[in-house]
């Protein structure tokens, strides 16, 4: 007897709840994406006011000394469509790969080298140098 | 090197949404417990007799020996192709068709063929042909009176090595690694066929008892007395035999696809997995598929206590009901896998050996569209797979406490639906990224 009682209570809230579920899944994306507003940005020009902001760009760099990475390195958060630059420094010659996009850069010793695209592919992708296989950063774009 | 948590792959799934997230779990917590109050009282699936038949003559060509021995040399030639590509095609990932073909094509296409056609990879082997093949020279197996007792523990085996080098070893995407796998992969289960029989290739063969597996929730089933028949998934996936070392392949299926979601947050990468070496992926997967299987076996023996019944038999006896969880979890980590990164083997397919100029099929000069599914489509089949996976398995639960005993208590199936419930949270908090 109890557990009709509990049933049938139950049956309103789990209609509350696909309620709920239903109206809210749009806005169920948005903490995602506002979480991923890059920690750089804002190269350059003043501050954007208007309501479609135009891509501020992301600027990145990492150095590798030792075979150690340093600055912005682990998972790095890029809006869809922003104009991304890493500026990388290796301490050995070797080359830049983003997965993915399939962009790469050579790495001459010690001089910084700069990977730009536009990050218009969803997903998460691996900076790595292709000699070494050290992962550089994971992007993040979305 | 083109190493990814994945064997390959250029990229992975972004986090879900928290919200989906959330919904999600509460959606699997509301469904579990209703289930348990409001669904049926008696056994309502149908048992190992239901079906509707199909037309004689589609059984005919489907059962037909030389249909199957042609359908393998197919097989057996695409095999061949690949471990060509592998041993003789270019030696970077990237332009080299067999970790594709492998790692993505096959290993995660088989998932859809065989939700869709039935155990397929049993009916295709390229193995059972070459064992039939060896088998006119050695006539006797002399192990096949022990097979049976080995039930599918061969099979847990087989995947799991598989699944470590899938998973865990650092070369596994060299064409080189792939050519070897394979080899040795064909090499040691023609041979233990030849021992134990061709009863082997059901039993140990981890590639095929995973297609016979996840064939259990496809509309196609066998009835008891052989015929083939079109009926319900879930009736299908009921009748599983409670074979030995069912709960073992199940198990390791699942812990084996949780690791491969833990390789995938940031957790991971940056915390014990930082060092991406054999020991720290080994010690990963080990312990993934230990708390699972420790899970699995509280659940079920603690339900079992609760009715009453013997200990022993409970994991076998609900091992078949993770199957569909097991599959939700498939789903969520490798569709975009399968959708996104596997262009590449049909870009690769039309020049396997690398050779300048050749372009057997006008798609080598394509290109990878990574964008071909949006996230908001991967997300809601993410969440979409692992709850239908919860719902499904909480249904044969239930269905198999019912026939085990008349009058179960609903109450006694409260452990085996809470760990399912905690695989499934668990399930979405690794598409999250916690």
């Amino acid at each position: 007897m109890s557990r009709r009682i509990l049933a049938l209570s139950l049956l309103p809230l789990s209609l509350v709840l696909a309620g709920c579920a239903g109206t809210e899944a749009p806005d169920a994306a948005e903490p995602s994406s506002a979480a991923s507003t890059p920690a750089e940005g804002a190269a350059g020009s003043s501050a954007v006011t208007t309501s479609p902001p135009a891509p501020a760009g992301t600027a990145l760099e990492v150095q590798v000394a030792g075979g150690a990475v340093t600055g912005d390195t682990g998972r790095v958060p890029v809006p869809l469509g922003d104009a991304v630059t890493v500026t990388i420094t290796s301490d050995t010659p070797d080359e830049a790969h983003l997965h993915g996009y399939d962009v790469t850069a050579d790495l001459p010793a010690g001089t910084p080298a700069e990977l730009t695209f536009d990050a218009t592919i969803p997903g998460v992708f691996e900076l790595e140098l292709h000699e070494a296989g050290t992962v550089l950063l994971t992007l993040q774009v979305g | 090197m083109n190493l990814l948590a994945h064997g390959v792959g250029s990229r992975t799934d972004l986090p879900i949404p928290l919200g989906l997230a959330l919904y999600g779990a509460g959606a699997a917590i509301l469904i579990s417990f209703a289930a348990l109050l409001l669904f049926w009282r008696a056994p309502k699936l149908g048992g190992p007799g239901s079906g509707r038949p199909l037309p004689e003559s589609v059984q005919r060509v489907a059962d037909s020996p030389a249909v199957r021995r042609i359908l393998q040399a197919l097989a057996l030639a695409l095999s061949l192709v690949v471990l060509a590509a592998a041993a003789a095609g270019p030696p970077e990932t990237r332009l080299n068709l067999a970790p594709w073909a492998l790692y993505v094509t096959f290993w995660v296409g088989l998932v859809p063929a065989s939700l869709l056609l039935g155990p397929v990879w049993r009916a295709v082997n390229p193995l059972r042909l070459l064992h039939a093949v060896l088998s006119l020279v050695v006539r006797t197996a002399p192990g096949a009176g022990r097979l049976p007792a080995l039930g599918l523990w061969p099979a847990s085996v087989s995947l799991l090595v598989f699944l470590w080098f899938e998973l865990v070893y650092p070369d596994r995407a060299e064409p080189a690694t792939v050519a070897a796998f394979l080899i040795a992969y064909a090499v040691a289960h023609t041979a233990l066929a030849l021992w134990f029989g061709a009863g082997w290739f059901a039993q140990g063969d981890g590639f095929e008892v995973y297609s016979t597996l996840v064939a259990r929730l496809s509309p196609w089933g066998r009835r008891d007395d052989g015929r083939l028949v079109l009926r319900n998934p879930l009736t299908n996936a009921i009748a599983t035999p409670e074979t030995p070392g069912l709960a073992a392949v199940v198990v390791v299926l699942l812990g084996s696809t949780a690791f491969d979601g833990i390789t995938r947050t940031v957790w991971w990468q940056t915390g014990p997995g930082s060092a991406n070496d054999s020991f720290s992926g080994t010690v990963g997967l080990v312990v993934s598929i230990a708390l699972v299987a420790a899970l699995y076996l509280l659940g079920t023996r603690l339900s079992g206590r609760l009715a009453g019944q013997p200990l022993a038999i409970q994991p076998r006896r609900y091992a078949a009901t993770v199957i569909p969880i097991a599959l939700g979890y498939t789903i969520a980590h490798y569709f975009s896998l399968l959708l996104l990164d596997g262009q590449t083997t049909w870009i690769l397919a039309s020049n396997p050996f690398g050779t300048p100029g050749t372009d057997l099929f006008g798609t080598y000069g394509n290109v990878v569209d990574l964008t071909a599914v949006s996230p908001d489509t991967i997300a809601y089949v993410q969440v979409g797979g692992v709850i239908a996976g919860h719902v499904a398995g909480v249904t044969l639960a239930h269905e198999r406490a019912l026939l085990s005993e008349r009058r179960a208590r609903a109450s006694d199936q409260l452990p085996l639906v809470v760990v399912m419930v905690l695989f499934t949270i668990g399930g979405l908090g690794l598409l999250f990224g916690f």
